[in-house]
């Protein structure tokens, strides 16, 4: 069966090459404004849970208004965690001291800040293996483990370590040896994560009371409903003063207060709007400026007795394909400058398919409502004129 | 025994009055004009730029609405018709533009083929074929997948007739097809229309000023003012001769 409409969109678009190249890279720029807008916007976001995901828990117990795991999230009484340990179901429960410390940085000698987090070394805390296993070494009084993700140059810092030298470092004032490194992945509000142990922090941190913790970590029997044991052990502390979580909502919350409370969400969905306004522009111009040069060859068509519906699908179908090849290219482009930022922060920048999915649709919409201004010129095309 | 009745016209005009413009600014471009053209003719419209011929062209192709005054085209009036019924009339019309109007991103094969896609035609299957045979018939064979601009203008303009006839239209409308083309190929233009719309039975209304085609139309309707002021077969001197001068129509 042969084709039954020409497909006069497509024809017009690739006629001139150089044209419909720079036409698909206008859409691709605004589809790639987009893309990078809501990479920056998530990363950030994400960038906040990411040390959430460190800890190996079931439930978290933080102060009542903290809304993340910073050293500023809030302190409360150790007590309220070993009352959480009565509660029947909790398995094994840490505490964990945060806080930031100034130090000397290896990388270059000047002084900067690292958020250090002091645990118990007998308890597993981290999720990840590799700094588990590193755990009793800590037990030596001021030794520390060093977030490989800091941001800066400690690659000659960090060779030594793995050559099996442990350098020193100036923390708090006091001299401390690094003996390993981890991986939290570094975040775009902390340059640098410390672990030590819970004693070694108490060193460091002369101001800090033993019995005032920043968070505590509960593991609870497997098969135990999470959302019920958070029920309980919040009733079994009865203090106003703390909150019970889920890790999974801890993260939530974090995520939705950054997202409230903080104008990035703003920022970053105004940067979103402008970059589908420069691609509706885009989009406005090309298809206006096709329309305007085909102008008598529409009217030609009216007077051979086309409709203006059949003209208007020309339109459509140019915004159709400016859409897929603008978007593709920009969608692979906006894929490796992910790669290449979140190297370069050293923080992970990562497309998901409902990203794609989203920024697609974002695109037609944006296409769509560009062709729709741009047909009007069509019902100028006057097939009386072409006489 | 009975009489049978005179063949319906293909085109039957009555007292058409056009005007442009409003008011102080009214211009009156048909005054009165009433015309009757026969089924299978080759009616040529001349007179002097301005005379109202074009704007007649363009009413009888359901191209502009009917003010004042009848327009049946094909057995449908217009005056008073909607826009539904005027691209209908405009598709059962075969069209060819003083310039050829062909899109300049479809190959010429593309182009004729839009003849039939206006008519619902181009999806079945012999409709390339149809396409080529038309293209063959005004010379254009070897030049199917050739842009608008890799022919010459005489080719541009049979590829025009080609996508005019390739749906084979009951009439044919032409404003000034040969304008543009030398007389040569101006005339071997006209004759491959003329031919054509004999085989096929066409009814053909062409506007022209160019006197070396005369000889050409089964009748010639000469309009001024807005008026028709003569019509008539051509005369046996309008044969064209390589020294005939153009005459009054084209002294604008």
């Amino acid at each position: 069966m042969l084709r039954a409409r020409t497909p006069l969109g497509w024809l017009q678009l690739t006629h001139s090459k150089s044209r419909f190249i720079v036409a698909s890279a206008g859409v691709g720029f605004a589809v790639l404004l987009v893309f990078m807008q809501l990479g920056f916007m998530n990363m950030l976001f994400d960038s906040t849970t990411v040390i959430h995901q460190q800890f190996k828990t079931d439930l978290v117990i933080m102060s009542a208004d903290a809304e993340g795991i910073v050293p500023d999230s809030g302190s409360f009484s150790r007590r309220r965690l070993i009352q959480a340990a009565g509660v029947p179901g909790v398995a094994d429960w840490a505490e964990v001291y945060i806080g930031t410390l100034n130090w000397t940085k290896p990388s270059d000698g000047t002084l900067g800040a690292v958020v250090v987090f002091g645990v118990p070394t007998d308890v597993r805390v981290f999720a990840n293996s590799a700094l588990d296993a590193q755990m009793p070494l800590l037990r030596t009084s001021g030794t520390m483990l060093i977030d490989e993700g800091s941001r800066g140059d400690y690659r000659a810092f960090f060779a030594r370590i793995a050559a099996g030298e442990q350098p020193q470092v100036k923390l708090a004032g006091e001299t401390v040896t690094a003996i390993g490194t981890f991986n939290f992945g570094s975040s775009f509000g902390t340059e640098a994560y410390g672990v030590v142990s819970r004693e070694t922090f108490l060193q460091l941190d002369r101001s800090r009371h033993p019995g005032v913790i920043n968070m505590g970590l509960v593991t609870v029997t497997p098969g135990v409903d999470l959302a019920s044991m958070a029920d309980a052990v919040s009733k079994a502390i009865g203090a106003t003063e703390v909150k019970v979580w889920t890790m999974p909502d801890f993260m939530e919350v974090t995520r939705d207060f950054l997202r409230v409370n903080s104008p990035i969400a703003t920022i970053f969905t105004f940067g979103v709007l402008v970059g589908l306004f420069v691609g509706a522009v885009i989009v406005v111009q090309i298809l206006t400026s096709d329309v305007q040069d085909h102008l008598g060859e529409y009217a030609t068509f009216k007077a051979m007795g086309f409709k203006n519906r059949y003209l208007l699908g020309i339109v459509y179908e140019q915004s159709a394909i400016l859409t897929v090849f603008g978007f593709l290219p920009a969608l692979l482009l906006s894929i490796l400058l992910y790669r290449l930022v979140g190297a370069a922060v050293a923080m992970d920048m990562n497309m998901t398919w409902s990203r794609v999915g989203w920024v697609f649709a974002l695109t037609v919409g944006m296409c769509l409502a560009a062709g729709t201004i741009a047909v009007r010129r069509i019902y100028s095309a006057d097939p009386a004129e072409v006489f | 025994m009975t009489t049978a009745s005179p063949p319906r016209p293909a085109i039957r005009i009555a007292h058409l009055n056009h005007w442009y413009g409003e008011g102080d600014l009214r211009r009156l471009v048909l005054r009165d004009l009433s015309l009757s053209v026969e089924r299978g003719k080759t009616t040529f419209l001349m007179g002097p730029s301005g005379c109202g011929k074009t704007t007649l062209l363009t009413l009888v192709g359901a191209l502009r609405s009917v003010m004042d005054g009848s327009v049946q085209v094909l057995g449908r009036e217009l005056s008073g018709a909607d826009e539904t019924a005027l691209v209908e009339t405009r598709r059962r019309a075969g069209f060819i533009f003083q310039h050829h109007n062909l899109h300049r991103s479809l190959t010429v094969l593309q182009n004729v083929r839009m003849g039939l896609e206006v008519k619902g035609e181009a999806g079945k299957r012999d409709a390339i074929d149809r396409c080529l045979e038309v293209l063959s018939a005004v010379g254009l064979a070897d030049h199917v997948h050739k842009y608008q601009d890799q022919i010459s203008g005489g080719q541009k303009q049979r590829a025009a007739v080609a996508r005019a006839l390739v749906g084979k239209p009951e009439l044919l409308l032409a404003d000034e097809p040969t304008a543009a083309l030398d007389s040569k190929t101006g005339r071997e233009v006209i004759e491959l229309v003329q031919r054509l719309a004999a085989e096929r039975g066409m009814t053909v209304l062409m506007v022209t000023h160019d006197n070396r085609i005369l000889d050409i139309a089964d009748r010639i309707v000469e309009i001024e003012d807005g008026r028709i002021l003569s019509e008539a077969p051509p005369k046996a001197d309008a044969i064209p001769h390589p020294e005939r001068l153009p005459t009054v129509w084209t002294r604008v």
